[in-house]
């Protein structure tokens, strides 16, 4: 009889089979993000402890040395400055590029068209983002337009790919349908044929945003005179690779941020309504 | 019925000229082809014309513009082998080949190992997976200054550069092979007892093959490019190098005509030595391409098949290789590290491998 007491508790813990399930997956996210952390530990201490003994604290600044600069820098208050200057370059040239890349990928829906404009985009893809940088380095000279032709020229491609992909995608029967029910153009191309390719236009903004800022500072290493490339140039040209490591890292934050956070916040955002195909 | 249609034909074939015509109109405007062999012809009127109408707003800079003439002038002398530069095309393409095989092998090398490893345990793949994204995202440029700097002018700084841009497309490739081999055929392996040895010769290295010649492949492409903005900071020689070169000497005619050279260099490379390779490789599993199946898990990972999309119009791994970018920093959907899928309510106890906890 005693035996039979001492057993309820079997009870309550089958019912809680999915506590024991969500306690496995914290202790799993737990340990998971213990490791995370050794990681950023092992690697920030393997630079640290590089810098200076394996090779000279000249050549390769700690990462303490960058934090430091980094607060100098922006007590000089040359840093907004700089990143105004780039991101402004890079928001110009990247609209002219979505709109170029949007147009060029609607008019591909043409057979001959596509024909037409296939190498073009074949070409924008391929080609490294050096040569169109030295290209309208000697032919714009420091003058504004070399780099937003630049960032044109690499991105719109990848926007051009997504857009022309999903018009070819659209859901044909859908449309059908709203014309056979006598919805108006403008409605139907509101309700149907935009959110259908609004997820697509998302992933060539996001590929190309990724392309475009590289390819902005590599620009202005050769032809500008203000922006972060152009004092990128300046430390190396001075030697001085704390202040170089300390541009590019901060850059390098700056658009890593703007990618993952602000866009894919956006794309949630937007996209909200249907979570169903996330998953 | 059949006669009427016939008659109406006839009619609408009788005005032969207009037909012709309209059918010669109607081919050319339908057809890709005629698209594609319009594309160079207008570019080469565009590119007369721009430099008719700047050469008219700016007299100066009639030696800035290069032209066509000029252009293809300059790489029939390169293809000759004739040069003003220190190396004709071949030695430069011969130097910069061979800082891109040392490199791509010691990329292949580190990153097959961390991307096995990743793929086999989560706490490594913890323990990794932020710095892969993070080198991945770097710009080349970032790397090419440093190296240049760090290791002076010559072969180390452009080797370690193309190492860098490599592994992080190695890393991601090589766990998504080990993420991908067949468990079905370990068990089976497992319960017929066949030996470790045998086990990872004839399973895990097959169904590994592919991604890691993808990986070769994007880390070929994007190598290139690095290895190019490499050399032109820390080069003394070499195709980045010797684009520099002609950029200093302000000769636009030889940066565009060595840009060009090297676009055609990478094409060829890329159509013939790692397409003959696939094929031959991967006669044995006659449905599946290397691409194809990395492709595949890009297609069933990233959120969108756009990805997939620009592998097949850029024709490139290129492009497919922005593929696995999405892929290494928006992270699969399914990845089981972030979040271990509940398992179904009706499944054994047994089954599962933390009911040991409570068992």
């Amino acid at each position: 009889m005693a035996t039979t007491l001492s057993t309820p508790p079997q009870v309550p813990k089958r019912a809680s089979e999915e506590d024991v399930v969500r306690a496995a997956k914290r202790k799993d996210r737990i340990t998971t993000w213990g490791w995370r952390l050794a990681g950023y530990a092992f690697f920030l201490g393997i630079w640290e402890l590089a810098s200076g003994r394996l090779m000279d604290e000249k050549l390769l600044p700690g990462p303490s040395t960058v934090f430091r600069t980094f607060g100098e820098l922006w007590a000089t208050g040359e840093v907004p400055g700089a990143f105004a200057t780039t991101l402004g370059r890079i928001a110009i040239g990247f609209s002219i590029a979505f709109i170029v890349g949007v147009g060029v990928g609607i008019l591909m829906q043409n057979r001959f068209l596509n024909g037409f404009f296939r190498d073009a985009v074949t070409i924008g893809v391929t080609t490294p983002g050096l040569i169109w940088a030295l290209l309208t380095a000697i032919i714009f000279g420091n003058r504004p337009a070399g780099p937003i032709i630049a960032i044109v020229l690499t991105t719109f491609a990848i926007i051009t790919v997504n857009v022309s992909e999903g018009i070819k995608s659209l859901p044909k029967d859908l449309i059908d349908m709203a014309k056979s029910f006598d919805v108006g153009v403008v409605r139907r191309n509101r309700e149907i044929v935009l959110p259908h390719l609004a997820p697509f236009i998302f992933t060539g903004v996001r590929f190309g945003f990724s392309i475009a800022w590289k390819v902005t500072v590599l620009t202005e290493v050769f032809s500008s005179s203000k922006g972060i490339g152009f004092e990128m140039r300046t430390a190396t040209q001075l030697f001085r690779l704390d202040e170089f490591l300390t541009w590019i890292l901060a850059f390098y934050v700056l658009a890593l941020f703007l990618d993952k956070v602000v866009l894919e916040t956006l794309e949630r955002r937007f996209f909200a309504w249907r979570g169903e195909l996330k998953s | 019925m059949s006669a009427d249609l016939r008659v109406a034909e006839r009619t609408a074939d009788t005005p032969q000229p207009v037909s012709v015509v309209r059918r010669i109109w109607r081919w050319i405007t339908r057809s890709s082809l005629t698209g594609r062999l319009t594309f160079p012809v207008v570019c080469l009127i565009v590119w007369l014309l721009a430099i008719k109408v700047v050469t008219t707003i700016w007299p100066f800079a009639v030696d800035v513009l290069p032209t066509p003439g000029q252009v293809f002038g300059f790489m029939f002398d390169e293809i000759k082998g004739d040069t003003v530069a220190p190396h004709n095309m071949y030695e430069t393409f011969a130097i910069s080949l061979q800082r891109l095989g040392i490199g791509m092998i010691i990329a292949l090398v580190i990153g097959t190992i961390i991307g096995v490893a990743m793929g086999l345990s989560k706490a490594v793949n913890a323990f990794f997976n932020d710095w892969v994204v993070a080198i991945l995202a770097m710009p080349n440029l970032a790397w090419a200054l440093f190296c240049s700097l760090a290791f002076g002018f010559g072969d180390i700084g452009p080797t370690i550069v193309v190492v860098l841009t490599g592994v992080p497309f190695v890393i991601i490739n090589v766990r998504e092979g080990v993420r991908n081999t067949p468990s079905d055929l370990f068990d089976m392996a497992r319960s017929f007892d066949v030996p470790r040895e045998r086990v990872i010769w004839h399973v895990l290295i097959p169904s590994l093959l592919p991604f890691l010649f993808a990986a070769a492949r994007y880390a070929f492409a994007l190598g290139w490019k690095g290895l190019v903005v490499a050399e032109v900071f820390g080069g003394q020689d070499g195709a980045g190098w010797t684009i520099k070169f002609w950029y200093d000497a302000h000769r636009a005619y030889g940066v565009v005509g060595y840009a060009l050279l090297f676009v055609i260099f990478a094409l060829i490379f890329e159509k013939l030595m790692f397409d003959q390779l696939s094929k031959r490789l991967f006669k044995w599993r006659p449905s599946i391409d290397a691409a194809d199946v990395v492709e595949a898990r890009f297609d069933a990972a990233a959120p969108l098949p756009a990805s997939v999309a620009a592998a097949e119009a850029g024709a490139t791994a290129t492009s497919a290789a922005m593929g696995s970018i999405t892929l290494a920093t928006s992270g699969p959907p399914h990845q089981p590290v972030d979040d271990p899928s509940p398992p179904p309510p009706a499944q054994d106890a047994p089954k599962h491998p933390r009911s040991n906890d409570h068992g």
